[in-house]
């Protein structure tokens, strides 16, 4: 899959991508009112990743509806809706209004945008991932993605509560939320000050999580953070995750993610394994450090 | 007039691969032009539209960098299929880029955005600030009947007449001065410092240019962003068509990350932020708040 916030909202890249070959599209996060974004500067390179701080900048659901959804539909891959909101209301609004509409295959809850006030509460606060989680299942039967934040002491702690308000799956990682500093001006150099860190800095933060999560709950995970290549999806899935978004390697390799299809076989080979679930969580280690680790 | 906002150029065309650097060579202080063939973004690229340019088998820099079409370099029957980008050493990509030697690998994705579109003009004023030159050499030689581009080839309208105002730091960052005169280009420089031309800003030379002209003038216009809003300031005063191409900090190039956005007036008059690299890099100048 394509990750959020990555492949815009696949006209983009319809040109350059075989998009049909994708498990799946997450088009740009969308909220209930459109929203202009932050001020730029909006993005910074930083050495392996890159800060960004958009702020979910997009027209709100009711364009997506008629003017996104009815080209991807057409794609011939799962569309899996991003939504966020800052309040309760405003996921299970959301979420009841893409119930039933043709050609949206699942939601991920974005409750783990750094670039936003509001909404980000969800995923740092156990009985609010929980809360949030369950009252989205009660008006939406789509299958609900969390998308979680790793901006935070404990994630199994909300992984758990996301899984147990009764979330189908868990896409791990959001950015990680930092800073760049211009030192001869005294200044932030984004827009919002803060950003979020993603690209191969951050892969290792994401395989720990992925790692951690997957002792802790039984739901399959979506490994997300700084996946480029045909090693990095490998160990994911080794690593826990079921399946894997790319994000950020679209901005600097656009035909990444078909590269890395057309590869995977070969590492599957590898391993012995037939397909993709034949390897997933097979990472072997010293148990008694793992948790020792876990705690 | 054209709001082309409504119709985003997206990488429908686009093109992305490795190719391999034929030259890099010194044009002026820290400005270098590099070539490398191409024929899959030379024979479809239009005046004005860019290439995405990145180091290959490095993440550091991660990203690619933005960089102009200079100009297609045709093969013996004239097609094109090469390119030639000249860039501004700058930041840490583009003083690695000018490190590479001959056979050096390039990832390189494009062409992307929109160009300028061919428009029937009696004189064209080109406005360049610093590296801002770079889009004009292949919009000259379009004007003026030389070269073809786009696949299939577009067809553009004369321009009768082609001044180049083009002004610098000091004159060692004149970056192929000589390429625009060979062709019939009229260059007017200037520079902070007076060592060649006039000395000061290059706004000031839109003003003699326009009133000396016997022609109907259209401007456009390509450099930092205070030029370009005194340029588009100029243009609004003497009632001329103005465009001018913005440079945002870019990621991807294609439409994607929402990095590069500008504030761009709707036909209502208010502002959005819109992507420079899909729904630009060429605006009028008066659809833009600078």
């Amino acid at each position: 899959m394509v990750a959020s916030g990555t492949f815009g909202y696949a006209r983009e890249m319809a040109g350059l991508v075989d998009v049909a070959r994708l498990g799946g599209i997450l088009p740009k996060t969308i909220t209930r009112d459109p929203r202009a974004g932050n001020a730029p500067p909006r993005t910074i390179e930083t050495t392996g990743g890159m800060l960004n701080s958009i702020g979910l900048d997009n027209d709100g659901i009711e364009a997506f509806i008629d003017r996104q959804l009815p080209y991807l539909a057409g794609l011939g891959t799962a569309i899996i809706v991003s939504i966020a909101g800052r309040t309760q209301q405003e996921f299970t609004r959301l979420a009841a209004r893409l119930e039933g509409i043709d050609g949206v295959a699942a939601l991920e809850l974005n409750i783990s945008c750094p670039n936003v006030s509001g909404g980000v509460d969800f995923g740092t606060n156990p009985a609010m991932c929980e809360k949030l989680v369950a009252d989205v299942r009660r008006v939406c039967s789509l299958p609900v993605l969390a998308k979680l934040t790793p901006n935070v002491t404990d994630i199994c702690a909300i992984a758990r509560a996301a899984e147990a308000g009764g979330a189908d799956a868990l896409s791990l990682i959001n950015t990680c939320l930092g800073m760049a500093v211009d030192w001869r001006r005294r200044r932030p150099i984004l827009g919002n000050v803060l950003g979020g860190l993603s690209g191969p800095a951050i892969k290792p933060i994401a395989l720990r999580i992925v790692y951690q999560v997957f002792q802790a709950v039984d739901v399959p995970l979506v490994g997300i953070g700084g996946i480029a290549t045909i090693d990095d999806v490998m160990e994911f899935l080794v690593a826990g995750a079921s399946a894997v978004q790319i994000g950020t390697a679209n901005f600097y390799n656009p035909t990444v993610s078909t590269q890395i299809l057309d590869a995977l076989p070969v590492a599957l080979a590898e391993l012995d394994a037939g397909c993709v679930a034949d390897v997933v969580g097979t990472i072997e280690g010293n148990d008694e450090a793992r948790m020792t680790n876990d705690e | 007039m054209t709001v082309q906002h409504h119709h985003p150029s997206y990488a429908d065309r686009a093109w992305q691969g490795t190719v391999v650097v034929e030259e890099n060579v010194r044009v002026a202080r820290d400005t270098y032009r590099i070539r490398f063939t191409c024929p899959e973004i030379a024979r479809r690229v239009l005046p004005g539209q860019f290439i995405m340019m990145r180091l290959a088998g490095t993440n550091d820099p991660l990203l690619g960098r933005p960089l102009a079409l200079y100009e297609v370099v045709p093969d013996s029957g004239g097609n094109p299929q090469g390119l030639d980008i000249v860039y501004l050493t700058v930041g840490k990509m583009t003083r690695r880029l000018a490190l590479l030697r001959p056979t050096a690998p390039l990832e390189v994705w494009g062409p992307l955005g929109n160009g300028f579109p061919p428009t029937a003009t009696e004189h064209l004023v080109m406005v360049a600030g610093g590296i801002g030159q770079t889009p004009f050499l292949a919009l000259a030689r379009e004007y003026l009947g030389l070269q073809t581009y786009g696949d299939p080839p577009r067809q553009a309208p004369n321009a009768g007449k082609i001044t180049l105002c083009y002004g610098c730091r000091s004159s060692e960052y004149l970056a192929g001065v000589g390429d625009f005169e060979r062709i019939g280009v009229e260059v007017r420089l200037s520079t902070d410092d007076g060592s060649t031309g006039h000395r000061g800003l290059v706004t000031d030379l839109i003003r003699p240019v326009v009133e000396q002209s016997s022609l109907a003038c259209r401007i456009v216009c390509c450099g930092p962003e205070p030029m370009m809003e005194a340029t588009a300031k100029i243009a609004r005063e003497l009632d001329l068509r103005c465009q001018v191409s913005l440079e945002r900090p870019m990621v991807c190039g294609i439409g994607i990350c929402f990095s590069c956005v500008a504030k761009i007036h709707d036909a209502s008059g208010r502002w959005d932020y819109r992507r420079t690299c899909v729904e630009g890099p060429v605006f009028e100048a008066e659809d833009v708040e600078f």
